[in-house]
C-alpha cells in the first residue's frame, strides 16, 4: 500500500490509499466502520476471536462428548427379592436376586441401589440413606419399575426427547457463561489496553460524535455474541432445531450481550486497574450468575430471586432455548430501558475519562 | 482566533482551578502559555478543546462562542498533541496515523510519509509497532497525528518533552513552518528555550491567574536592571567591570587593552516567571 523509497527520500501518498478518501467530508456511517474496523483489530490482537473460537469448540466437546453421554447412564440400579413371584409385570431394568443376601450383597456393593423386598407379598424398599428428597425419589423410581404403563402412564407435555432437553439445557447455561463470564472478560481486557495507552483521550478531540466510539464496541462484541449464539445452538442443537429457536435465541443473546458490554465498558471506565476490575469480576460472577444458576437449574429456591434482573435475562433465555418465547411486553420494556440507563451512565463515565489528566 | 475574557472553571465547590483568565490569541501567532504543574494550564487547555465543559467566563474560538463552537467542523480544524504520547501500542506508526486520520475529510489530510520524513522519523520503525519505539520516536508519531488534518489551530502540550535537542531543533523548525503558513499555535509548555525561541507572546499562570502577558523580549526588558557586564585583559590581567548600559553612549568608559566579552544582566525567562508567580517551574 505505501511505498517508502530510503534511496531518495521520496515517498508515495498514503493518504491516497485510504478509505473514503473520494468524499470531500467524512459521513457517520464511515467513522463509525473505522471505529469498528479498529475494534476488531484490537480484538483480534487480544486474541479474543480466538478465545471465543476455543470456547466453542470446548463447549461443543462438552456437550457431545461429556454432558449427553453421562446423562445417559442409568439412574439407579433396582434389585428385586421376589421369592414367590408376586410381582408380574416388572421393568426389564430390575435386577432380580436370589436370596436376601444376596439383596443386601448387592446393596453394599452398589450404595446408590435400590432394593425391593417383595419376600412378603408387598414390595418394600431397602437402601443405604442418602438425603430425604434423594431418597424418596429413589423409592418412587424403584417401585415406577414394578409397574408398567398402565398404572404410571404420564401425558408427555412438549416435543423435546430428553437428548434435545439436555442439548438445549446445556447450551442456553453454556451460551449464558459465555457472555456473562468469558465475552465480559474479553471486552476488559480490550478496553484496559485502549485506557492504559490513553489513546481513549485521543478521541475526545476526533471530528466524530463520541458516542460512536461506545457504540461502536457494543455493534462488535454483539455481533462475535449472535455469531457465537447462531454456531454454539446449530452445532448442538442441530440446524433443524436450532433454525425454529434462533430468532428468539438471537433477540436474548442481544439483550444479554449489550448489558453485559456496557457493564463492562462502564467499570473500566471508573475503574483504576485490572485488579480493581479483577474484584468488580468475582462479584458479578458470585452476586450475578452464581444465584442465577442455582435457582434456575437446582432445586435451591431464593424467595428474591424474582427480583434479580440477570434472572429473568438467563430465564428469558431458557425459554427461547426452549422455543417459548417471553411475550410479555414488560420484560422487553425493562430491558430497553435498562440497556438505555446503562447506556446513558457509561458514556458519563466515558466523557470523564477523556478529561482526565494523563 | 482565541478570546478568554473571565473565564472561571472549578473541579469542586471548594477547588477553584482557573480565576478569571483574559487573554487572546491572533491568527497566525505563537502564543505560550507557562506554568507550573497544577496552576491550570492544562485545564485552559481542555476547556479550548472541548474536552472540559462547564466553564464560567466567555470564551470564543474561530469567532464563536465556545458553547457551540464544538461540532465536529470545530474539531477538523484543531490539531492536539497532548502531554503523554497516546498511541495504539499494537499498531505500527502508519496505521496509527491512517487510523486517527480517516476521521477527517480526505481534502485536508496531509501526507503520512510526508510528514514522518519532514519529523525525521526513522524509515526502519514505520511499519513496526509502537511498542517498540523509544519516546522520542513515538513524540514524533504523536506531533504527526497532529499535524495530519492541516488544523489551523494546534493546541502543542510540552512538545519537545523527551526529544533529543537535535530532535527538538526539527519540532521547533517544524512549529515555525506551521506559523509560516498561519497555523495558529497554543503551546503550554514548561521549556523556557522553547518558548522563548517560538512564542509571539507568553503568559504566566500561577494558581488560576495570569500573572503576566507579553513577548518574551518585552518581558526580559521591563524587568532588566539595564547593565551589561563587561570582561577584558588589562595590563596582563583578567578584569571585569559591571557598568549602566547608558555609560556606553561614549564608549567603553574605563581604560583596558582587549574586550573579551560583552555580556547585558538581562533576567531569563524562568527568572521572570519566578519574579511574577514566586514559583519555580517544576
Amino acid at each position: 500500500m505505501w511505498k517508502h523509497n530510503r534511496a531518495s527520500g521520496n515517498h508515495a501518498c498514503i493518504n491516497r490509499c485510504l478509505p473514503g478518501n473520494t468524499s470531500k467530508t467524512q459521513t457517520g456511517w464511515k467513522r463509525f466502520l473505522f471505529l469498528c474496523r479498529k475494534d476488531c483489530r484490537m480484538l483480534a490482537a487480544g486474541k479474543f476471536f480466538l478465545l471465543a473460537v476455543g470456547s466453542l469448540i470446548l463447549y461443543t466437546l462438552f456437550i457431545n462428548l461429556g454432558y449427553i453421554q453421562y446423562m445417559n447412564a442409568q439412574l439407579y440400579n433396582v434389585y428385586l427379592y421376589d421369592p414367590r413371584g408376586t410381582q408380574q409385570e416388572v421393568s426389564a431394568e430390575i435386577h432380580p436376586v436370589a436370596s436376601l443376601e444376596e439383596l443386601y450383597t448387592a446393596l453394599s456393593l452398589d450404595t446408590n441401589g435400590v432394593g425391593i423386598d417383595a419376600s412378603s407379598g408387598t414390595p418394600s424398599i431397602v437402601f443405604y440413606f442418602g438425603s430425604e428428597k434423594s431418597d424418596n425419589h429413589r423409592a418412587d423410581y424403584a417401585l415406577s419399575l414394578l409397574h408398567q404403563e398402565n398404572e404410571y402412564s404420564a401425558q408427555i407435555a412438549g416435543i423435546n426427547t430428553r437428548e434435545s432437553k439436555q442439548r438445549k439445557e446445556m447450551c442456553c447455561e453454556l451460551l449464558f457463561i459465555e457472555i456473562v463470564a468469558v465475552g465480559f472478560l474479553g471486552i476488559a481486557s480490550v478496553l484496559f489496553k485502549e485506557k492504559q495507552m490513553g489513546v481513549i483521550r485521543v478521541h475526545a478531540v476526533m471530528p466524530f460524535n463520541k458516542g460512536l466510539f461506545i457504540m461502536a464496541k457494543l455493534t462488535v462484541f454483539l455481533l462475535a455474541d449472535l455469531i457465537f449464539a447462531v454456531l454454539l445452538t446449530a452445532l448442538n442443537i442441530g440446524f433443524p432445531d436450532a433454525v425454529a429457536i434462533l430468532p428468539a435465541v438471537l433477540v436474548q443473546t442481544a439483550i444479554l450481550s449489550l448489558i453485559m458490554a456496557l457493564t463492562g465498558f462502564g467499570c473500566i471506565m471508573m475503574l483504576k486497574d485490572f485488579r480493581q476490575f479483577s474484584l468488580a469480576y468475582l462479584i458479578i460472577v458470585i452476586f450475578a450468575s452464581a444465584p442465577v444458576f442455582l435457582s434456575a437449574n437446582t432445586s435451591v429456591k431464593m424467595a428474591w430471586i424474582d427480583r434479580h434482573p440477570f434472572y429473568h435475562v438467563y430465564m428469558g433465555l431458557k425459554n427461547a432455548c426452549f422455543g417459548t418465547p417471553v411475550t410479555n411486553p414488560v420484560y422487553y420494556i425493562c430491558c430497553v430501558c435498562g440497556i438505555v440507563i446503562l447506556f446513558l451512565l457509561v458514556q458519563t463515565a466515558f466523557r470523564r475519562e477523556m478529561g482526565k489528566e494523563g | 482566533m482565541i478570546e478568554v475574557k473571565n473565564l472561571n472553571f472549578s473541579y469542586g465547590k471548594d477547588k477553584p482551578a482557573l480565576q478569571g483568565l483574559n487573554f487572546s490569541v491572533g491568527d497566525g501567532e505563537i502564543f505560550g502559555f507557562l506554568g507550573p504543574n497544577g496552576s491550570g494550564k492544562s485545564t485552559t487547555q481542555k476547556i479550548l478543546t472541548g474536552i472540559l465543559k462547564g466553564h464560567g467566563g466567555y470564551v470564543a474560538l474561530f469567532g464563536q462562542d465556545i458553547s457551540t463552537v464544538h461540532t465536529q467542523d470545530f474539531f477538523e480544524r484543531i490539531g492536539v498533541l497532548f502531554e503523554f504520547p497516546y498511541l495504539y501500542a499494537n499498531l505500527s506508526a502508519v496505521d496509527n496515523l491512517k487510523y486517527f486520520s480517516s476521521f477527517y475529510p480526505a481534502k485536508q489530510r496531509r501526507d503520512i510519509g510526508e510528514i514522518l520524513e519532514k519529523l525525521e522519523f526513522k524509515t526502519d520503525f514505520m511499519k513496526k509497532p509502537v511498542a517498540s519505539y523509544s519516546k522520542g520516536m513515538r513524540q514524533r508519531v504523536s506531533m504527526a497525528r497532529a499535524l495530519i488534518s492541516s488544523p489551523k489551530l494546534l493546541f502543542l502540550d510540552e512538545p519537545t518533552s523527551g526529544l533529543d535537542p537535535a530532535g527538538a531543533v526539527v519540532f521547533r523548525k517544524i512549529i515555525e513552518e506551521e506559523r509560516r503558513k498561519g497555523t495558529t499555535v497554543f503551546l503550554t509548555t514548561h521549556n523556557m528555550l522553547d518558548a522563548d525561541l517560538l512564542c509571539d507572546r507568553v503568559a504566566f499562570i500561577t494558581n488560576g491567574n495570569i500573572a503576566a502577558l507579553d513577548t518574551p523580549k518585552r518581558l526580559k526588558e521591563q524587568n532588566s536592571n539595564h547593565r551589561v557586564r563587561i570582561e577584558y585583559w588589562y595590563q596582563n590581567r583578567r578584569e571585569e567591570e559591571t557598568i549602566e548600559i547608558p555609560a556606553l553612549d561614549s564608549g567603553i568608559p574605563f581604560p583596558y587593552d582587549e574586550i573579551i566579552s560583552i555580556h547585558t544582566e538581562e533576567p531569563t525567562l524562568e527568572d521572570m516567571f519566578i519574579q511574577y508567580t514566586g514559583r519555580g517551574l517544576s
